[in-house]
């Protein structure tokens, strides 16, 4: 595999939207953490505290090459789907095969809550069906294999993740499927 | 080895998926994008990982083992899956949760009932993202659908253990 780039004409690349950094969540999050750290120094002494801090940090350094290579894919794949049509392909009319795309490319979609619901949302309204907008929710709740592979494997011990994976593969169908069953009712 | 299995994965997707961009423009963008996911999410992370760090020392080995243990079977499974939509934050603080837990002597089944319940009932991806993108409807119907599914797995979990 030879490591050069392409240059070849393209239509202009879509620009990036600036996300809000500092938000409910993040003061939260710090908030818990702060209270947690606190209990910690409270209960075990300012010392396990700041070896906790520093472990952390080592973990963070040997997970840091994963965690950039997944932010550089989260970040340029929405870039580059067709999403019209991926909206096609699992649009009302698509039957089982639909719900099994939704799935598998809810599994494969990496990124974190914001680019999946944001892509979601853009389906329904290109005219997916809802079923497989849900399958295709419920595929990156359960199977997301960015997270797999960045988060999980790095904190739970391999077999208990196959084991997890294993049991929840038939869900995102599952739940597509429910879903169309439920709306049909809900119309008819 | 499994951090350096997933970094290699992941790191092939990245090399392969940077050699598909068209051309020097695309890739400015790809930076420029993915410079916006660093800026969001590195201090997340940081807090996040801490945190996580701080509670799973804080988790009360005793009380762990008797709510979440081997014997505490289906009740186990039904709380673990009742905390699932209350931890705050990303998958790390769920999964570091989860691995303190494991350690601490809750039973792997309900291990798998949490991890499922935050990964499809999380409040905070359910408010600050679903229901305004998708909908109250198409939220209200996926949960109708879905909440007996972490249970479900952990059942399935343990008779494939089994």
């Amino acid at each position: 595999m030879s490591f050069v780039v392409k240059e070849e004409p393209a239509a202009r690349p879509p620009e990036p939207k600036p996300k809000k950094i500092v938000d409910g969540g993040l003061l939260f999050l710090a908030a818990f953490t702060l209270a947690s750290g606190l209990g910690v120094a409270w209960r075990f002494g300012a010392g396990r505290a700041w070896e906790i801090v520093l472990e952390t940090g080592a973990f963070i350094a040997v997970l840091s090459p994963k965690i950039a290579a997944g932010l550089f894919i989260a970040g340029t794949l929405p870039m580059v789907l067709p999403r019209d049509r991926v909206a096609a392909w699992i649009g009302g009319e698509s039957g089982w095969r639909g719900l099994v795309l939704g799935s598998v490319a809810g599994a494969a979609i990496p990124g974190g809550p914001m680019i999946t619901f944001s892509l979601a949302a853009g389906f329904a309204a290109a005219g997916a069906d809802l079923g497989a907008v849900i399958a295709f929710v419920s595929g990156w709740s359960l199977l997301s294999l960015n997270r797999l592979l960045i988060w999980e494997l790095s904190f739970l011990p391999h077999d208990l993740v196959a084991l997890r994976v294993l049991a929840s593969l038939p869900f995102p169908l599952l739940i597509g499927w429910g879903v169309r069953v439920l709306v049909r009712r809900q119309t008819a | 080895m499994n951090i350096l299995i997933g970094t290699l994965l992941i790191g092939g997707v990245a090399v392969w998926l940077y050699l598909g961009l068209p051309n020097s423009e695309w890739r400015r963008a790809a930076w420029l994008s993915t410079w916006e996911m660093v800026r969001f999410t590195a201090p997340r992370m940081v807090v996040a990982l801490l945190g996580a760090g701080f509670f799973a020392e804080l988790l009360p080995r005793e009380h762990v083992e008797v709510l979440f243990g081997a014997d505490a079977r289906v009740t186990g499974a039904l709380l673990a899956a009742g905390m699932g939509p209350l931890t705050p934050g990303g998958a790390f603080v769920s999964f570091a949760i989860g691995a303190a837990a494991l350690k601490a002597g809750a039973a792997p089944v309900a291990v798998l009932s949490y991890v499922s319940s935050w990964s499809l009932f999380s409040l905070t991806k359910i408010l600050a993202y679903e229901s305004p993108l998708l909908g109250k409807r198409a939220v209200l119907l996926r949960v109708a659908v879905s909440w007996p599914v972490p249970l479900a797995i952990a059942a399935l979990g343990g008779l494939l253990s089994a």
